[in-house]
């Protein structure tokens, strides 16, 4: 076998590029598109779904994200400072809520919160507010420990610089450390973002109106005045209208981490 | 003339069981340029920060602007303010522009209103040449611009005595000449100085007093010409045979 390594090499890639291009073939051909159509995409079906798919469900995934994820930032960032602390008692509470939120399924906590608090404490909230609530709380857990790990990222040079300029501890954390945390977090924040408005899915279980349904709810209910599974695929892809812009937002940032070029920020 | 500015009695540091700073004495007079020399781990970046307590003395008195600042109910956020420190690594605030670096803390801690902030961050900015920079980010800056506006920061409180730690260290050596420049211009000015350096050109001309240190301990002080021109301890002879002279020497067995 007199081939040289660089020539077989090309062949091997040849013969993936036919084999890729026999199998799609095959599909293409095997595949009763019909009835894929029927199952999955019925425009009639489609067609009825809007607006509201669109004007209430897209709107309240937004507006339900939008809410845990604004919450979920405050309590992570409070979490993520407790955790920090030199109060040891501070770093214990911390640590046990992001252990235990962290690790406790998100439609376990949701139940928990929409059943068990009105009960145990003897309080109703308005469904916002229970959102807000239950996906703030469990995203909390999850980005105490980027904001945290974001903090200590900061190099320590940073800190010094602020102190010896008379800045108090807190002043130094809130003027100087926490700004450049974000930075440095932003694209993980992002991703939890992305999290997020999937985990917001769950909160069918807390039983809203029709105008409040989100999209996955709306999609399930369509599901079952309707004989094909096109509506879970139009909710699925509306999902993609906020994930995908999110995740290249993510990336963007990321790039723009590493190169570390940045434009000017005005004074 | 000779009112005391910074002064510093018994001062010990040991970080666990690493004594760094054995019993140092040292005073320096209002107006005065101080120049600190001597070999890596010799304990004079450690004085320099115990000097704004970003290290806490183990033991020991300091006494900075008639403000004893190792009492244990000094409040050390307003002292700090009137003490500058300058960095090797620069510690520009990397989120913010120039101006914005020079006026956060005099918005933040000596609540000066905006304008007044600003007017003080370009008149410092002018002094170290950089006025066309106050818009531009630190990461745009090359080093020695960035040391010059961490200088121009610290000059915007309005200190009355500058600390400077290895300020050239960290720069590439064409760069070192700016940054030299504008402290050189300050001492002139009268402003009073502590500098950790290597630069013994700028330590020997600039410098009204020079304290060498080795293991902890002041080995010799006095005025530059003496020190570094004719040092009488047999470390200080060694230690600036190297610092002078690299090439003709072996192996170090200092340290």
């Amino acid at each position: 076998m007199a081939m040289s390594k660089r020539k077989r090499a090309e062949y091997i890639r040849y013969a993936q590029y036919g084999v890729l291009i026999v199998v799609v073939l095959l599909v293409a051909f095997l595949a009763d598109w019909g009835q894929i159509r029927r199952a999955f995409f019925n425009t009639d079906i489609a067609a009825s779904m809007f607006p509201n798919v669109i004007t209430v469900a897209l709107k309240n995934t937004i507006i339900y994200t939008a809410l845990g994820f604004g919450f979920g930032l405050a309590l992570g960032l409070v979490l993520a400072l407790m955790k920090l602390s030199s109060v040891a008692p501070y770093r214990w509470i911390a640590t046990v809520y992001i252990e235990f939120f962290r690790g406790v399924p998100a439609l376990l906590v949701f139940i928990g919160i929409y059943y068990g608090v009105p009960i145990a404490f003897q309080v109703q909230f308005p469904p916002l507010t229970t959102v807000m609530l239950a996906l703030g709380g469990v995203g909390a857990a999850y980005m105490a420990e980027t904001i945290r790990a974001g903090i200590q990222a900061v190099p320590k040079g940073q800190v010094e610089a602020a102190r010896s300029l008379g800045m108090s501890q807190g002043r130094a954390m809130i003027t100087v450390v926490i700004p450049q945390a974000f930075r440095i977090i932003l694209p993980p924040l992002t991703n939890e973002l992305i999290l997020l408005t999937k985990d917001s899915s769950l909160i069918y279980i807390l039983g809203l109106f029709r105008e409040q349904y989100e999209l996955t709810k709306f999609g399930r209910e369509t599901l079952s005045r309707s004989p094909s599974l096109t509506p879970i695929l139009i909710a699925g892809l509306c999902y993609l209208i906020i994930t995908l812009p999110l995740g290249y937002l993510s990336r963007y940032l990321e790039r723009r981490g590493t190169t570390g070029s940045r434009k000017k920020v005005s004074a | 003339m000779s009112e005391t500015c910074v002064e510093i009695t018994g001062l010990k540091k040991s970080f666990g069981p690493l004594e760094v700073l054995k019993n140092i004495d040292l005073t320096v007079s209002r107006g005065d340029v101080v120049c600190i020399i001597g070999p890596s781990g010799s304990g004079k970046s450690t004085l320099l920060r115990c000097v704004n307590l970003l290290e806490d003395p183990s033991g020991g008195k300091i006494v900075v602007n008639g403000t004893e600042l190792t009492d244990p109910d000094v409040d050390i956020d307003a002292a700090r303010t009137k003490i500058g420190m300058v960095f090797q690594s620069f510690n520009l605030f990397s989120h913010l522009n120039v101006l914005a670096n020079l006026t956060v803390a005099q918005r933040k801690v000596l609540k000066r209103p905006e304008e007044e902030a600003k007017r003080v961050a370009l008149h410092n900015l002018e002094r170290v040449g950089l006025s066309e920079k106050a818009y531009s980010m630190p990461a745009q800056l090359s080093g020695g611009q960035q040391q010059r506006v961490a200088i121009a920061r610290a000059l915007s409180m309005n200190p009355e005595v500058m600390l400077f730690d290895e300020p050239t260290s960290a720069l590439d050596p064409e760069l070192v000449g700016d940054v030299l420049g504008v402290m050189r211009q300050l001492a002139d000015e009268g402003m009073t100085m502590l500098v950790v350096t290597h630069e013994m050109q700028f330590a020997r001309e600039v410098a009204d007093k020079v304290i060498f240190m080795d293991g902890g301990y002041i080995v010799e002080e006095g005025p530059a010409a003496d020190v570094i021109g004719n040092p009488q301890e047999p470390r200080t002879q060694e230690f600036l045979a190297r610092v002078l002279d690299p090439t003709h020497h072996g192996p170090s067995d200092l340290v």
